[in-house]
């Protein structure tokens, strides 16, 4: 039973970091058709930053600092990077991004070192929200649920409700209507990708004080935050929540389950498998971080628009 | 003239062993599976349009493949030639590729490159997990046997190895692209919805596209498993297919021989500067972006251009054009890398650091000298740039 609640609180809260990271993925694919790359390197800018401006400011501070420092940096690479070659279609767009991890990443290596950093909670923080079982379940992961589940709702307010909102959902599915309305809309995707930028940011200041801040935060991200959004549905919110929470949930409870393929046999009446050897005594705890995949495939194969995207 | 060149750089590349030492053949040997793997890769881009980002989980289908069965043969179980072990790594691959394939290849663009993604990293997290397999962290090693009076004990007898499989496979890749089924995969890569209309299976033959690149992928991955004896789940890794994406497209996706350029010129450079440099990956990275900015079917593309104008002007103009665009990159190159190198040791060296050694070299960090350098070059590489862009206007006017 504590295994149980312990995963699924844990799974919830690593599912809605997840989710602050894919939210501005599936956002800027969604308008420009672009998927991002770089968009988790951004996520590791963010906690990099905000260690650096809370060294000077403390931690709240740079919570609003950081994000708008990696926006500013997402809309010069839009402006200067993404926009000149968006003629040559969206492969190429897609491996400009792709070259703009390597230079990230050996950038954050020369200037803050190929190691991870001391990156202290703040004191007001790290406090126990309660006991569970006998032990302190830290605040800072209800705290990290808090910030995502706040950003959920005001992308969805600011999208639905708001005049900004319905500019931005319009040049989506028309751009050149949205242009013709005399609206810039080139100056609407940079704010997107600025803005997809930024959230990432805000989830590399959040996480950074959390998790190790370190040069593979990136790369440990990166792929899952794919698959995320894929499963969600490339471009759609809600969906990128649904798949986030249901990844983080996943790979919590499988971090902690033993059983192996032969357990399974055993399960339907096929004793001795366990003697096979090779894939059927590999416990499902060391291979968690294929889970996410098989999941994807699933998804795609069964759904191909993701769990809540639309039909092309 | 064509075949003169071919016939040329095929003798060039048999005298390899014969004039460079152990440690040369070794890059030689690393550039040419590079390159085989890179030409694998772009059969998939530059044939159906469809990108790759998962081509390590065949090159390292190739590798553990390959030494399998050179185990079984070292321990009896198996006798075939060593020369002829790789194809069974091909092979591998080749069935990994059909399975692979046949669920990516229902999607197109983003969708088909996050499967090939996804499948690369699933192979990688259970590499690191599978031992009986995979070998764990060791990874596994196997020894060459002799054959036919051959010992393979030498660098030079294995680079004949290699040399016989990547030659004629890349002349069969390059054929490919002539057969029936290569003209169709151009037609998809156009217009997919088009060629389907037309009554073919597209999704048919671009899982046998793609079957095919997995093979010259687990060729390419087989021959290397065979020099280096040994192979450990990080031949999935990421890197491995990242490395490939920025060969094939530095070098230029849109001819043949392109990723050639990429994959062979990145290795040797590689080879050479890693002992140097720490930051051979942002300069990597850094040229991908600026050649995917300024010239997106890469270096390729550029010689193109080149030879196009070669044969409409007069070539002293053309001289003095390439004279001032390599003198403007070459300035800018030299800017870079010293004002990045300086910072990269004043960093190590840490807050207090006021000179740091460099191309053997002091330079001091408060001296105008060594600021002036850099500056001076970037003024040198504006103005031979701006000279070569009026040349290039001339000369484009004086054809049109």
């Amino acid at each position: 039973m504590d295994f149980f609640v312990v995963s699924l609180l844990n799974g919830l809260s690593y599912g809605l970091l997840l989710f602050m990271v894919s939210a501005g993925l599936t956002l800027v694919f969604g308008m420009m058709g672009v998927l991002n790359f770089a968009h988790s390197s951004f996520y590791m800018l963010g906690a990099y930053f905000g260690y650096s401006v809370g060294r000077l400011t403390g931690f709240w501070p740079a919570l609003i600092v950081a994000p708008l420092g990696i926006a500013f940096l997402g809309a010069l690479i839009e402006r200067y990077l993404l926009r000149p070659v968006h003629r040559h279609g969206h492969a190429h767009e897609l491996l400009v991004t792709f070259g703009l991890v390597f230079i990230i990443d050996e950038l954050v290596k020369l200037l803050y070192g190929n190691y991870p950093l001391k990156n202290p909670m703040p004191v007001e923080l790290s406090f126990s929200a309660f006991r569970l079982f006998g032990l302190d379940y830290p605040f800072y992961r209800v705290f990290i649920a808090l910030v995502a589940i706040v950003m959920f709702g005001a992308i969805l307010a600011l999208s639905r409700f708001t005049r900004v909102g319905l500019i931005v959902r319009a040049a989506v599915r028309r751009p050149h209507m949205v242009e013709a309305l005399g609206h810039n809309v080139p100056m609407v995707f940079l704010g997107v990708f600025a803005g997809g930028a930024a959230l990432a940011g805000l989830a590399g200041v959040v996480a950074g004080v959390f998790y190790p801040t370190g040069p593979s935060m990136a790369q440990e991200l990166g792929v899952i935050v794919f698959v995320v959004v894929v499963v969600g549905g490339l471009g759609s919110l809600e969906g990128a929540f649904v798949a986030s929470l249901l990844i983080g949930i996943f790979s919590s409870f499988a971090v902690g389950v033993n059983w192996t393929l032969a357990d399974a046999f055993a399960l339907v009446g096929v004793a001795g498998a366990d003697l096979w050897g090779g894939a059927f005594t590999v416990k499902l705890s060391t291979v968690a971080g294929a889970i996410p995949f098989v999941l994807m495939f699933l998804v795609l194969l069964l759904r191909p628009a993701g769990l809540l995207g639309e039909r092309q | 003239m064509k075949w003169l060149a071919i016939a040329a750089a095929t003798i060039g590349l048999l005298l390899v062993p014969v004039l460079f030492g152990d440690r040369f053949v070794f890059v030689f040997i690393q550039m040419l599976t590079a390159s085989l793997f890179a030409l694998a890769f772009n059969l998939l881009w530059r044939h159906t349009r469809l990108l790759s980002f998962g081509h390590a989980a065949h090159f390292g289908a190739g590798m553990f493949a390959t030494i399998h069965l050179m185990r079984l043969a070292e321990a009896n179980v198996l006798a075939v030639p060593l020369p002829l072990i790789p194809l069974g790594g091909a092979l591998a691959a080749c069935l990994l590729g059909v399975v692979a394939g046949y669920f990516a290849t229902v999607r197109t663009g983003t969708y088909f490159a996050m499967i090939t993604l996804a499948v690369a990293e699933l192979i990688y997290a259970l590499g690191s997990q599978w031992e009986a397999l995979f070998g764990g962290e060791a990874g596994l090693s196997s020894m060459r046997l002799p054959w036919a009076g051959w010992t393979f004990a030498t660098t030079g007898e294995v680079y004949y190895i290699v040399l016989g499989w990547v030659v004629p496979a890349a002349a069969a890749l390059y054929f490919v692209g002539l057969t029936p089924l290569g003209r169709l995969a151009f037609a998809i890569g156009d217009d997919e919805t088009r060629v389907r209309f037309l009554g073919y299976n597209a999704h048919r033959a671009k899982t046998m596209v793609f079957a095919l690149s997995a093979f010259h992928a687990g060729l390419a991955g087989g021959l290397l498993a065979l020099v280096n004896e040994n192979v450990n789940y990080g031949a999935f890794g990421g890197t491995v297919s990242a490395s490939v994406v920025l060969h094939t497209f530095i070098g230029g996706s849109g001819v043949f021989l392109g990723p050639v350029i990429g994959a062979a010129g990145l290795t040797l450079l590689g080879a050479l500067l890693s002992d140097v440099t720490r930051l051979w990956l942002l300069y990597v990275g850094a040229a991908f972006v600026l050649m995917m900015l300024y010239s997106p079917e890469g270096l390729a593309a550029l010689f193109i251009a080149n030879l196009r104008l070669w044969r409409e002007l007069p070539w002293p103009s053309l001289v003095r054009l390439n004279l001032l665009g390599g003198l403007a990159v070459l300035a800018f190159v030299c800017t870079t890398v010293f004002v990045v190198e300086l910072a990269a040791r004043a960093l190590t060296e840490g807050a207090s650091a006021t000179a740091v050694v460099l191309f053997g070299t002091t330079w001091s960090l408060s001296s105008p000298v060594t600021w002036a350098i850099p500056i001076a070059l970037a003024l040198a590489g504006h103005v031979a740039l701006k000279a070569a862009i009026r040349q290039r206007r001339r000369l484009e006017d004086a054809v049109a």
